[in-house]
């Protein structure tokens, strides 16, 4: 049998591999460990301890009746849902615009984005009063409303170029065999930009979910969602790691799905394009 | 029908940029024209303008004497093939070319049978459950074409459909569309930059360049009485030789050379104002007569510089014996004296060949019918 020699570069690339993959699984991987783990054993000191230990349902049960885990769960969702169905509501129309008739000849497309250039924190002062004034704070309907503000451009401007994929001819094409505009989008151009949708709603869909400074500073009790309730176990007297550890085990569980189903789609989304030379 | 008028149609973009410039003509019903120019002369904008993809800036475009510049592309009931054949990817080959006959609503038999038979016709029949996107390009472009074809249109419009094909089957395919015309008896406008294409398909080419129309008429026209330089170099493989001469009388010119002064007469006359100024004599390689020795009065001698061989022919690159040592080029057909280089070449300037341009590139000669 040929032995088969390992070059310097196989080397260099298991290294960076090996790296990457503690940077990403590492933190993954302590959530899931101290979420089944007992007080005890989270504090203990010994390093045996970290990866052998007695799993237990104890922070769980404690996440699921002590707290309102299932009510922030539950808001989480709605808002993350509902803002990311809004979105698409508005971007879609707004990126074809954009990409087919060069609306606003490209300063428009501009100042859409460039609301995701400054930091969301600027404009949460003006927000808050506002909010405070016409009653929208703490409640779904606001948080919904400050997630559309931040996606509406990022989702815009994403389905832009998914829009500028497809190739112009088509519409020609079909518009000269007599389909009405609509039929065309139906038939032509939502088809092929579906994987774009895709992507683009799994993005609002994961930012949204995971927006934290915002909800923090717009809810109090009835519209808190997850990553409010989950920072709470972060107390002045104790931090619960247990609780934390389940809370945030739950919570990222989707996310992770989404981005699994959605690798396909992204891979997809970058390649596709119709017209070829 | 139908017969298609232009009238002093403008494309003008953002406001300053000239697309098109003052464009009138006619394809009459039933005929083939083809648009020939170079690329970015306007003959894909005029084609859009046609298909109502591209509005009109200015002018008036008529099918039948009747304004169509406000109706939508559907409404004009035209087919259009496109360059990048815009095929849709999801769709078989089978579904690409009914779909414009989907949208009529046409019974599922009778899309079986039209689809079948425009198949055949070119050469799709063992590819309709394929998808474009498994086809090469040429079969690609041949999907677009059926599918503008399949529709019966008033009028045919296709934009450089065949090139993406390879030379044999080029050929093969620019007979189906030519056959294909004349069975659905319909008025064909066909895009093109590829003057062979033009020649062996239409009735009359139309040629454009920088927006401008240059000249419209049969190919024998276009060929034999070039109004202007443009088209004589454009039309023609290899492209028409240009020499300096002077005019001496309104019936013949003269070229420096170095045995002294010669003269060209031709045939027809100028205008008596051009005498002695100096204008440009033009003549096609394929027009020069080689013969064997000089002496007659339109002989002129020249040293062959190049030589290539292409088959049927030779095509010599010959140094002018004149005082500006010009080249120009020289196709010997098959069967003729083979050259080599630096060789004396005699060539005869036959006077109904010559043609003649002034400074602003005009054709000049008045030729008596």
């Amino acid at each position: 049998m040929i032995k088969k020699k390992i070059t310097n570069e196989e080397i260099g690339f298991w290294i960076v591999t090996i790296i990457v993959l503690i940077v990403v699984l590492g933190p993954l991987l302590w959530i899931y460990l101290t979420a089944f783990k007992s007080a005890s054993d989270i504090f203990s000191g010994s390093l045996s301890k970290q990866i052998l230990f007695t799993p237990t349902l104890e922070n769980f049960k404690r996440l699921f009746t002590e707290y309102p885990f299932f009510a922030s769960l539950f808001n989480t969702i709605i808002i993350s849902v509902v803002s990311t169905i809004l979105v698409m509501v508005i971007s879609l129309p707004a990126a074809y615009s954009f990409a087919r008739w060069d609306t606003g000849g490209g300063h428009l497309l501009f100042v859409t984005i460039s609301t995701r250039m400054f930091p969301g924190v600027v404009a949460a002062l003006p927000f808050f009063l506002l909010f405070r004034n016409i009653g929208l704070l703490d409640t779904h309907i606001g948080l919904i409303l400050l997630h559309m503000y931040f996606n509406v451009s990022f989702a815009t401007f994403l389905l832009y170029g998914f829009f500028k994929d497809v190739p112009v001819e088509l519409e020609q094409a079909a518009l000269i065999d007599g389909y009405g505009r609509i039929d065309i989008l139906r038939r032509i151009v939502f088809p092929l930009v579906l994987p774009g949708i895709a992507i683009t709603s799994a993005f609002c869909m994961i930012w949204s979910w995971n927006e934290f400074l915002f909800a923090f500073l717009f809810t109090r009790d009835i519209a808190r969602p997850m990553t409010v309730l989950i920072s709470s176990f972060w107390g002045s007297i104790e931090v619960q790691y247990g609780t934390m550890a389940a809370g945030v085990a739950i919570a990222i569980l989707p996310i992770l799905i989404v981005a699994w189903v959605m690798q396909r789609y992204i891979i997809r989304g970058l390649t596709f394009g119709a017209v070829k030379g | 029908m139908s017969r298609v008028d232009c009238k002093n149609i403008w494309k003008i973009y953002n406001g300053n940029v000239i697309g098109i410039k003052d464009l009138t003509f006619t394809c009459n019903d039933k005929e083939f024209l083809a648009i020939l120019g170079p690329s970015g002369g306007g003959k894909s904008s005029t084609l859009r303008m046609l298909a109502g993809l591209e509005e009109i800036s200015k002018g008036e475009v008529l099918f039948d004497g009747k304004k169509v510049n406000q109706l939508g592309p559907a409404k004009r009931n035209i087919a259009l093939a496109f360059e990048s054949y815009a095929l849709y990817y999801r769709l078989s080959v089978y579904e690409n070319i009914a779909f414009p006959l989907r949208a009529k609503g046409i019974s599922n038999k009778d899309v079986d049978k039209r689809v079948k038979d425009i198949a055949e016709a070119l050469n799709l029949a063992s590819i309709l459950k394929k998808r474009p996107a498994e086809l090469a390009g040429g079969y690609q472009q041949r999907v677009s074409l059926a599918r503008a074809l399949i529709r019966k249109p008033n009028l045919t419009l296709l934009d450089e459909p065949l090139s993406h094909m390879d030379q044999r089957i080029r050929a093969e395919i620019r007979a189906h569309i030519r056959s294909i015309h004349e069975e659905l008896g319909n008025t064909t406008i066909y895009v093109t930059h590829d003057q062979a294409e033009a020649i062996s398909l239409c009735d009359r080419i139309l040629i454009l360049n920088y927006g401008e129309l240059q000249q419209i008429g049969t190919v024998d026209d276009i060929y034999n009485n070039p109004v202007n330089k443009f088209v004589a170099f454009f039309v023609g493989e290899p492209g028409m030789n240009f020499i300096k001469c002077t005019v001496e009388s309104p019936d013949n010119v003269s070229l420096q050379t170095s045995e002294g002064k010669k003269i060209f007469g031709f045939s027809g006359a100028v205008n008596p104002k051009y005498v002695g100024s100096e204008i440009t004599m033009g003549i096609r390689p394929q027009q020069i007569g080689v013969v064997e020795h000089g002496g007659k009065k339109s002989i002129m001698s020249g040293l062959v510089k190049i030589v290539e061989f292409q088959g049927d022919n030779d095509i010599l690159t010959v140094e002018l014996d004149d005082i500006n040592k010009i080249r120009i080029k020289v196709v010997i057909p098959a069967g003729g004296k083979r050259f080599k280089r630096e060789e004396t070449c005699w060539m005869d300037f036959q006077p109904e060949y010559i043609h003649l341009f002034d400074e602003a590139e005009k054709a000049i000669i008045e030729r008596r019918s």
